[in-house]
């Protein structure tokens, strides 16, 4: 074989382009101003510009922030006291413990929507707003959550928190200054994860915002329209925010800045 | 022994079917204090109950005077050295050594102080910067034992903490271990199932199997009055010969083995025409070149040349080997040849078979 590359550097290659091709795609269009046949390349900002004046979007982008970093530390939260008691305390049903909190990933997210909008309204008479989406959210977002959790958490060993005891530690005194300093990145996993899930969510989200707009409502809305030109530049927003997240994250790993594990 | 700093009244814990204590009672003063037994024989719940990782179901557990069995570890003040270190990876050697200090809330200025003192002491000296990780296995040994030790606990238990280190090491770290005992006077209860380990360290120990506490006592006495047969096969390197007790006079026991009548301590109620083994350590047996009147005869198979001493095992009647420990000799170097074996009866302990 006269080949350059091996057959699993094409294989890599292939997979990425399967990946990330409709990504680029997008971000591609998000800067031509024809956004319906973009070629040749006529490049522009003026997206981004419509999008900014685009009626609601601030709002919007408050809303989703808001929604997201609720249901991320709530559901971490949640997760974390689940994954601990799941693991720590031996019992017979431990098995079915762990399966009640990963039910909500086999439940339609409309379904959610749907079920907690009623249940809201008819029973506790709650009207919709931003916290009561945080609280939907967190209901499927805590069964990813626990997951991540887990599967960490299923390596911590907990002779360390004995060893935290025996040496004085009071329980949450042994949390505070052995278990989360050893799991943090479990649990920041499970924050960006839920973060993630509740930002972009729109079947959960659309049943209990009401008229207040999220960035996924909006384009929703916008949608009913066609697609416009501005969905491209907020897709090509989101995107690079995540990825500007996730390589300070890399960066800060890399140089020691920040430690993942603890080699014994 | 001065007064108890530990009492152990009646304790009992079953783990399901399996009893990993029976009503064990222990007194423990300022002593180096071993319990020792094969794995399984409930010594390190042992240490967990009186560490407060473990509730008992019966009995109580007594520190300085107090009942603190239903007291949680942290309110205990007891010190531990735990069999794979468990230093928090996460801590530098500093921070895990003063750990105990934090969390009783000793400022920061007393805190240096006594990490000065304890890195000198167990010769950590410039290693306070370090991580776990970047340790070696000996050195993690030090800080886990510098950090069991910085708050001048009540006690100390050690829970196997040589097992994971090699021969040398172990050696070094068994005469270091005694050091600070002597020196700290407090008391260690120091878990193992190597008898050379508790033999070296300890002032007493205690001989364990199936959560009971078999015999319990100063570690020659242990060693050379066994009052049990397991105690006796466990310490040491006993050879065991099975007969039929032939007579008993003066607390002495004669049994046929092969023809010879061989003496040993009669005990555990031996009596005239039953069945009995008799154990004698191998370094209470003498060896003769040749054969000779009144001696077990034998042949000599392979002389184990170990420096101050020599092992020799030698072919008996019935295809027995036996091990004999003594000096080595350059006549005895020399497998084939004709050898025979006495001891004095007062050094060997016969005890009823199957007992």
């Amino acid at each position: 074989m006269r080949g350059t590359f091996s057959i699993q550097v094409q294989l890599l290659a292939l997979l990425y382009l399967f990946l990330y091709a409709p990504i680029a795609y997008v971000i591609y269009v998000s800067f031509q101003k024809d956004s319906v046949w973009p070629f040749p390349p006529d490049f522009t900002l003026e997206h981004y510009a419509d999008l900014l004046h685009l009626r609601d979007f601030h709002a919007a982008l408050v809303n989703s922030l808001t929604i997201g970093i609720g249901t991320g530390l709530l559901s971490a939260l949640l997760a974390t006291i689940a994954a601990i008691g799941v693991l720590r305390y031996a019992s017979r049903w431990r098995g079915l413990v762990a399966a009640a909190y990963l039910a909500p990933l086999f439940i339609a997210h409309l379904l959610i929507g749907i079920a907690s909008l009623m249940f809201n309204k008819q029973l506790l008479g709650l009207p919709g707003n931003i916290g009561s989406a945080i609280l939907a959210n967190t209901t499927y977002a805590t069964a990813f959550a626990f997951l991540v959790v887990l599967a960490q958490l299923a390596k911590h060993d907990w002779r360390l928190d004995e060893a935290a005891m025996v040496f004085g530690a009071p329980p949450l005194r042994a949390f505070w200054s052995v278990t989360l300093p050893l799991i943090w990145p479990s649990v920041l996993g499970a924050v960006i994860v839920s973060f993630l899930l509740a930002f972009n969510n729109l079947e959960v989200t659309f049943y209990q915002v009401g008229a207040r707009p999220t960035l996924p409502t909006l384009a929703w809305g916008e949608l009913r329209h066609g697609v416009s030109e501005e969905l491209y530049a907020l897709a090509s927003l989101i995107n690079a925010a995540i990825f500007l997240f996730l390589g300070a994250l890399y960066v800060l790993l890399r140089t020691g800045a920040l430690r993942l594990d603890y080699r014994d | 022994m001065t007064e108890a700093v530990l009492r152990l009244e009646g304790v009992t814990k079953r783990f399901g079917t399996v009893v990993a204590a029976d009503s064990v009672d222990i007194e423990i003063g300022r002593e180096f204090f071993s319990l020792l037994g094969p794995s399984g024989s409930g010594k390190t719940t042992m240490l967990r109950i009186i560490a407060g990782l473990e509730v008992p179901d019966l009995g109580n557990v007594r520190i300085e005077g107090r009942d603190v069995t239903r007291q949680p570890p942290y309110r205990r003040g007891v010190g531990m050295v735990f069999q794979d270190f468990l230093l928090f990876p996460h801590k530098t050697v500093a921070e895990n050594i003063v750990f105990p200090l934090r969390m009783q809330g000793v400022p920061p200025a007393g805190r240096a102080e006594a990490l000065g003192w304890i890195t000198d002491l167990v010769h950590l000296k410039g290693l306070e910067g370090r991580f776990p990780h970047q340790l070696s296995g000996g050195q993690k040994q030090r800080v886990a034992l510098a950090r069991g030790l910085v708050s001048r606990p009540k006690l100390l238990l050690l829970d196997e903490p040589l097992a994971n280190l090699d021969r040398e090491l172990r050696k070094e770290m068994e005469v270091e271990i005694r050091r600070f005992q002597l020196e700290l006077k407090i008391p260690f209860v120091y878990v193992t199932h190597n008898q050379e380990e508790a033999l070296t360290m300890s002032d007493r120990m205690a001989i364990m199997r199936d959560g009971r506490i078999l015999q319990v006592g100063g570690k020659l006495d242990l060693y050379h009055h066994p009052d049990l047969a397991f105690v006796a096969g466990f310490l040491g390197a006993p050879n065991v010969f099975e007969g039929k007790v032939t007579g008993l006079a003066d607390g002495l026991a004669i049994i046929d083995w092969q023809g010879y009548p061989l003496q040993a301590r009669a005990k555990g109620g031996l009596a005239v025409g039953q069945r009995a083994v008799c154990f004698v350590k191998s370094e209470k047996i003498e060896l003769f070149a040749g054969t000779g009147q009144g001696r077990v005869d034998g042949v000599l198979r392979d002389a184990i040349f170990k420096g101050q001493y020599a092992d020799y095992l030698v072919h008996l009647a019935g295809a027995r080997e036996v091990t004999v420990s003594g000096p080595p000799r350059a006549e005895l170097f020399a497998p084939g040849r004709p050898v025979s074996l006495s001891w004095s009866a007062e050094d060997g302990d016969a005890f009823p078979a199957g007992g």
